[in-house]
């Protein structure tokens, strides 16, 4: 299984010269098994280019297929949505499948995005391509082509998201994306589980561990949160992602840095570009 | 008055190295008259690094912030949670937009912080926050600024600005598609509709108003999302190509005409060409072309000294 970041970046999608190396796009991030299964996660700005590779494949003739699964819907996760271009090509099948907002709906929610005041799509009923709306429950498992699919609700402030865990070519990847735990030494059990033994755990380290006092409470991790996890469910790898929109290359460079010096398991900071065999 | 662009594009942001220069975050212009009053043009993206500068640069002293809003498509509206100011008790947010559908303003623009969007609800905010809606044709003051609006043609309606103040004027022409081909209305376009008597009588008095208010204006910054060739293929998108906005204000004793609400598509060495190319034919209808880039700061000075 190999794994592309397409967009890294928390919140913001940020732009410039200082935001070149790791990239500026919000989050998507892009799974493919050896079989050549294709699954996306999230659908920020960096699902725009990740539409563009699309295009020059089987999507530009409208026969593609490809699942989508959404941690939650704040707007950095799905702010690409309505410039997917393979999405308006009549013939492609997407499945968008994520958790219903609490005391809200999923497709609801989406349809609110796409609004005529909003957008000109004016609803998910104007993109020519087949797109269903699919929700699951957090804990549910969930089987799309080759990629078996463990979900788990996790805390975000004072909501939740979705963390996967998935697996494909015997190969396990956590997404553990706009999480703060109790404290950053305490992960939650279903988050543990989740990471439990994974090749690489893709983790928020949108704080670094000085800039967290500060921003307690607001629902994403200081970097020492997934070093902590990654030391303690065993992981093989851990990915910094999510990173801060006010966080340049050379900053990011140094949480990385921080991060290695403090365990002995590969840290990476998830830059947008190449593919990562796990 | 000062001219400060800090977001260009149009659609969404576009990061990466193609943007470098011309800069991807999307519509967000500031406008500063002598006096230091300020009028903040559009919400999208560029917001954010505006509110960032207002912030730091007020210290301690508390502020009136007035944000006009063509309409409220995400790139429009999207960086307005993000504007700092926002975030601090005595800080007074005035919004402004036109009113297109039922619903109240403060619900539609207050809609883009609801829970499944975003953590912090408009209504939560520690600033105060006021929406002011805007009537096409009728003139308001802001501080010592005088403010026109005017129709323009974009699904689900959109207005355009002109601002006078020191002696001279500046106007705001985004999103617009051209006065021939479409009439956006309330309606999902898959593509262009056969125009009625009644809709070519609409876009006539749209353009001809339109050209009045530009008239006469020192700057006009104008939608140029698409060139020609892009523009045959989507003319039902809402937007325009230079040629259409020289169209409008050559022999409308326009000084100078300001590309913007780059397509998300044109890198900086697309953006270049352009540049080139419309620089060379505004110059042939007495008009100075200037392509938009973040960053850009313009002064005008009162007609015919700046």
């Amino acid at each position: 299984m190999k794994v592309r970041f397409w967009g890294v970046r928390g919140s913001f999608a940020m732009c410039g010269k200082e935001f070149l190396r790791y990239g500026g796009n919000t989050s998507s991030v892009e799974l493919v098994t050896e079989g050549g299964s294709r699954l996306l996660i999230d659908l920020g700005t960096g699902a725009t280019e990740y539409a563009k590779s699309l295009m020059s494949s089987e999507f530009g003739q409208g026969l593609g297929r490809l699942p989508v699964l959404l941690t939650h819907t704040h707007l950095d996760h799905i702010q690409g949505l309505p410039f997917f271009t393979p999405f308006f090509i009549k013939g492609n099948q997407f499945r968008i499948l994520g958790a219903d907002p609490a005391g809200s709906s999923l497709k609801g929610t989406l349809q609110n995005q796409l609004a005529p005041h909003y957008s000109p799509l004016n609803g998910l009923e104007n993109l020519a391509a087949g797109v269903s709306i699919e929700t699951f429950l957090p804990g549910s498992e969930l089987a799309i082509d080759e990629f078996e699919i463990t979900t788990a609700a996790v805390p975000h402030g004072t909501m939740w998201t979705t963390g996967f865990r998935i697996k494909a070519d015997d190969k396990v990847v956590t997404v553990l994306t706009d999480v703060e735990y109790p404290a950053p030494h305490r992960p939650t059990r279903e988050a543990f589980a989740l990471a439990a033994g994974a090749d690489m755990l893709i983790h928020d380290a949108m704080h670094d561990d000085a800039a967290y006092a500060m921003a307690r409470g607001w629902g994403h991790s200081p970097v020492s949160a997934g070093v902590h996890l990654a030391g303690a469910a065993g992981v093989g790898k851990l990915a910094l992602f999510h990173h801060s929109p006010d966080a340049t290359d050379a900053a990011i460079d140094r949480l990385v840095e921080a991060a290695q010096s403090r365990t002995a398991i590969p840290v990476m900071g998830a830059a947008e570009g190449a593919y990562h065999e796990v | 008055m000062d001219i400060t662009f800090w977001g260009v594009r149009g659609s969404y942001p576009v990061p990466g190295r193609g943007t470098v220069r011309y800069g991807g975050q999307t519509s967000c212009v500031e406008v500063r008259t002598a006096s230091g009053a300020s009028v903040i043009l559009d919400a999208g993206t560029g917001l954010r690094a505006l509110g960032q500068k207002l912030a730091r640069d007020s210290g301690a002293t508390l502020g009136r912030h007035h944000i006009l809003l063509s309409h409220v498509h995400w790139d429009h509206i999207q960086g307005l949670p993000f504007f700092e100011p926002m975030y601090i008790t005595g800080n007074t947010v005035e919004v402004y937009a036109l009113l297109t559908a039922a619903d109240e303003l403060q619900q539609v623009i207050g809609g883009i912080t609801r829970h499944e969007f975003f953590p912090v609800p408009l209504e939560a905010v520690p600033a105060e926050i006021n929406f002011h809606e805007v009537d096409p044709g009728l003139p308001m003051t802001i501080e010592d600024a005088q403010i026109l609006p005017f129709a323009l043609n974009h699904p689900f309606g959109s207005v355009g600005y002109r601002i006078d103040a020191d002696g001279t004027s500046v106007a705001y022409v985004s999103d617009t598609a051209p006065f021939n081909q479409v009439l956006h209305k309330q309606h999902f376009l898959p593509g262009l509709e056969t125009l009625t008597d009644e809709d070519r009588r609409v876009l006539g008095d749209m353009r001809a108003a339109l050209v009045k208010s530009l008239h006469g204006c020192d700057t006009v910054i104008y939608d140029t999302h698409f060139l020609p060739e892009e523009y045959a293929r989507f003319p039902h998108y809402g937007h325009s190509t230079p040629d259409q906005a020289l169209d409008i204000v050559a022999g409308n004793d326009v000084r100078r005409l300001i590309l913007y609400h780059h397509a998300p598509s044109h890198t900086d060495d697309q953006m270049d060409e352009i540049a080139a190319r419309y620089k060379e034919q505004g110059a042939a209808v007495g008009v100075d072309v200037i392509t938009a880039c973040e960053g850009m700061v313009l002064s005008v000075g009162p007609r015919g000294t700046s």
